[in-house]
């Protein structure tokens, strides 16, 4: 294939990245804070499109305001669900809390058919998706949007967990929630700020999703990339994510254009036991270091 | 002498029940119900067919009550979901004929789903209308136990999209794009098939996709190199939408045909203006919109029923369940007040060009095929809106001729 080509892939590759991305920093997030994996975010991602379209088409209210209010709206929803379902089960073993999102993740999605049912409904948003021309590559503008907020939220979150009171609280907790508690962290509360982040993060790249390919109960499926992304990054970093999102992305791609369609969705495993077994922390994470 | 009492009593009440019990002895048949089973898929990617089937079966179902039902007994619809799977469909009819005892069954399901079931109704002798699915194997080989209505044959689709493609359009080198799902795959196989045997063509590339995909630039990127005239997209809308405008987004200015089920106004709703002269068959004689009393009839009934629904509602599949349901109270209207499975089947195979009203096509059944429609409207998106081209198939059709052979 020649070079112009080549490029393409890679700029679509990187976008495609770019939305399991998007979802893996909504995984990595709560086990970085409060060490849990939550496999309800991908039903997360969705009940964010869903917020924005009821107040976009049911409200009728501008997507400038639209953004911040799901947002917000989500990161109540996240509080709810961390209150209601997950709490009560913070002291169970890990799995039992692993089954309770799994279990939350369904509850939502089944909500949402409830009202809505498995109708494809399209997100309007106000900016232009006329194609861009770079040089041989051409780029829909809503790709670079979802490129830039995966990078912008990483960035955010990084800083936030490196310089801020409340990160800093929140990878301490994680660490020890008993020696947090003991240090005068209110261990609840950060439970709490931990599920409005990543819900609120889950909303916006469900808005993004949205606004690409119409927005649906099953557009959580993307969970199982991001999961792979995650743990290809190594699960505690965030940059691991964005990394893990972009070659799963760029895998998947360049495999599809090259081996075939059909073996589009292996590469992306393949990748994750390649790296399981030559690196088992991922890319950017950390050996767990054990006392002995 | 009391004995004598009771036993005559026993003999009385033994003999009434024998003369009644015959008119209960058919499964889902009472004085004053038919019990139809429903399946198709209300959940998962592919639920906008089974949502829409649903929804027009039971506005029809309801009309039917509401004219006083069928020789006095209404219509009572059980539906079950599939969630487009085959296993789940056999298990969804299974429970609706050995636990529901339902009369029949009836499908919005989709040829995915369809096929999974269909060598159980045949063993259980239970009658099936198969209102969506375009599979061969619904009609070949032939049993009286299962009937296509509104969907046509998938070799059907194969004559009229090779005529449509190589006369209509002119093409020379054609595209494939398409899914792996059991209704593409039988769609693209079948235009393939007839573009070699009718016209002698090849195609220049076929690539596949799977249900449920967001990305399809290798693809799209593969059949860019191979230079068509025209690339035919053999799936469903949710994919075709963003197939259409990547491939404007990567470049590809070709003209774009589409499947039997992609004349949606989800298609112009998602794609916009990438959706702008796609092409696609359609499966009845008039469109959404038009002035027709039959469909303003239809629409004003159908959103009265179904207020809030999303653009792309109705669809093709709210249209094909409706007019099926009404065909299938033909046919029991047709049978008669003892009602049988026997005498249904022969009922429906008395139907000539029948259809409820302008907003179906005509279906017709013999004793040697029940094949219901074989007809197709080709549609272009102009302006946003779906609208018929002139064009006309002028090729006789072969499949009734392969049947009688």
């Amino acid at each position: 294939m020649s070079l112009a080509l080549n490029a393409q892939l890679l700029f679509s590759g990187v976008s495609v990245g770019s939305v399991y991305a998007l979802v893996a920093l909504g995984l990595v997030m709560p086990f970085k804070a409060a060490g849990i994996v939550n496999f309800a975010q991908g039903e997360l991602v969705m009940v964010g499109a869903y917020i924005a379209l009821f107040l976009s088409v049911g409200l009728h209210l501008p997507f400038h305001l639209v953004v911040p209010i799901t947002m917000a709206l989500a990161a109540g929803f996240g509080i709810a669900i961390e209150r209601a379902f997950i709490r009560p089960v913070m002291r169970a073993p890990e799995f039992t809390i692993v089954v309770a999102t799994l279990a939350v993740g369904l509850m939502l999605k089944n909500g949402v058919r409830l009202i809505w049912q498995d109708n494809l409904y399209p997100l309007a948003v106000p900016f232009s998706t006329d194609v861009l021309a770079l040089g041989p590559v051409r780029i829909n503008p809503l790709l670079l949007y979802m490129d830039g907020t995966a990078i912008v939220l990483m960035a955010l979150l990084a800083l936030f967990f490196r310089f801020t009171r409340q990160g800093k609280a929140m990878r301490a907790v994680a660490q020890n929630p008993e020696g947090a508690r003991l240090m005068g962290i209110r261990v609840s509360w950060v439970f709490s700020a931990t599920w409005a982040l990543s819900t609120a993060m889950a909303a916006t790249a469900g808005m993004l999703l949205g606004a690409l390919f119409g927005i649906h109960p099953e557009m959580g499926h993307v969970l199982i990339k991001a999961f792979v992304a995650a743990v290809v990054g190594g699960f505690v970093s965030l940059p691991g994510a964005v990394l893990g999102g972009v070659l799963v992305g760029v895998a998947e791609t360049f495999s599809g254009a090259y081996v075939g369609s059909t073996f589009k969705d292996v590469v992306a495993f393949l990748l994750l036991i390649g790296v399981l077994l030559l690196r088992p922390h991922g890319l950017l994470g950390t050996p767990l270091a054990r006392r002995v | 002498m009391s004995r004598t009492i009771v036993t005559l009593a026993f003999l009385g009440a033994t003999l009434g029940l024998g003369v009644t019990l015959p008119a209960h002895a058919v499964d889902g048949v009472s004085d004053d119900t038919v019990t139809i089973g429903a399946f198709g898929p209300i959940t998962g990617p592919a639920a906008f067919i089974g949502l829409g089937g649903r929804d027009g079966m039971n506005l029809a179902a309801k009309e039917v009550n509401a004219a006083g039902g069928i020789h006095g007994r209404r219509l009572r619809i059980l539906f079950e979901d599939d969630a487009h799977s085959p296993s789940r469909a056999l298990a969804a009819v299974k429970k609706l004929v050995d636990q529901d005892r339902v009369f029949m069954i009836f499908s919005v399901a989709g040829s995915n789903s369809t096929v999974g079931v269909i060598d159980f109704v045949k063993e259980r002798q239970v009658p099936m209308y198969v209102s969506i699915a375009s599979a061969p194997q619904v009609t070949q080989p032939f049993s009286k136990y299962l009937f296509r209505g509104g969907t046509t044959e998938a070799a059907r689709y194969g004559e009229i999209y090779s005529e449509f493609l190589t006369q209509g359009l002119g093409a020379r080198r054609i595209g494939f794009i398409s899914g792996r799902d059991e209704f593409s795959k039988n769609e693209a196989d079948a235009v393939i098939r007839y573009l070699r045997s009718w016209f002698n063509q090849e195609p220049v590339k076929r690539v596949e996709f799977n249900i449920g995909d967001k990305d399809f630039t290798p693809q799209l990127l593969e059949l860019k190199q191979a230079n068509p005239d025209v690339i035919m997209i053999s799936g469903h809308p949710a994919e075709g939408a963003i197939i259409l405008r990547q491939a404007r987004e990567l470049g590809l200015n070709q003209k774009f045909f589409g499947s039997g089920t992609m004349v949606d106004n989800s298609i112009p709703a998602n794609a916009k203006s990438a959706a702008e002269g796609f092409m696609a068959a359609w499966l009845t004689p008039l469109y959404f919109g038009s002035r027709h009393p039959d469909m303003v009839k239809f629409e004003t009934a159908w959103r009265r029923e179904y207020p809030n629904m999303p653009a792309g509602r109705p669809n093709v599949f709210d249209l094909l369940g409706y007019g099926d349901l009404h065909v299938v109270a033909e046919g029991l209207r047709r049978a008669g007040p003892d009602l049988t499975r026997d005498k249904f089947i022969a009922a429906l195979e008395t139907l000539r060009n029948w259809r409820v009203s302008m907003v179906a096509t005509p279906r017709t059944f013999t004793p040697e095929h029940h094949i219901g429609n074989l007809s197709l409207q080709i549609m272009e998106v102009k302006n946003g809106e779906w609208t018929p081209l002139a064009w006309e198939s002028k090729r006789p059709s072969d499949i009734l001729k392969h049947l009688k052979k």
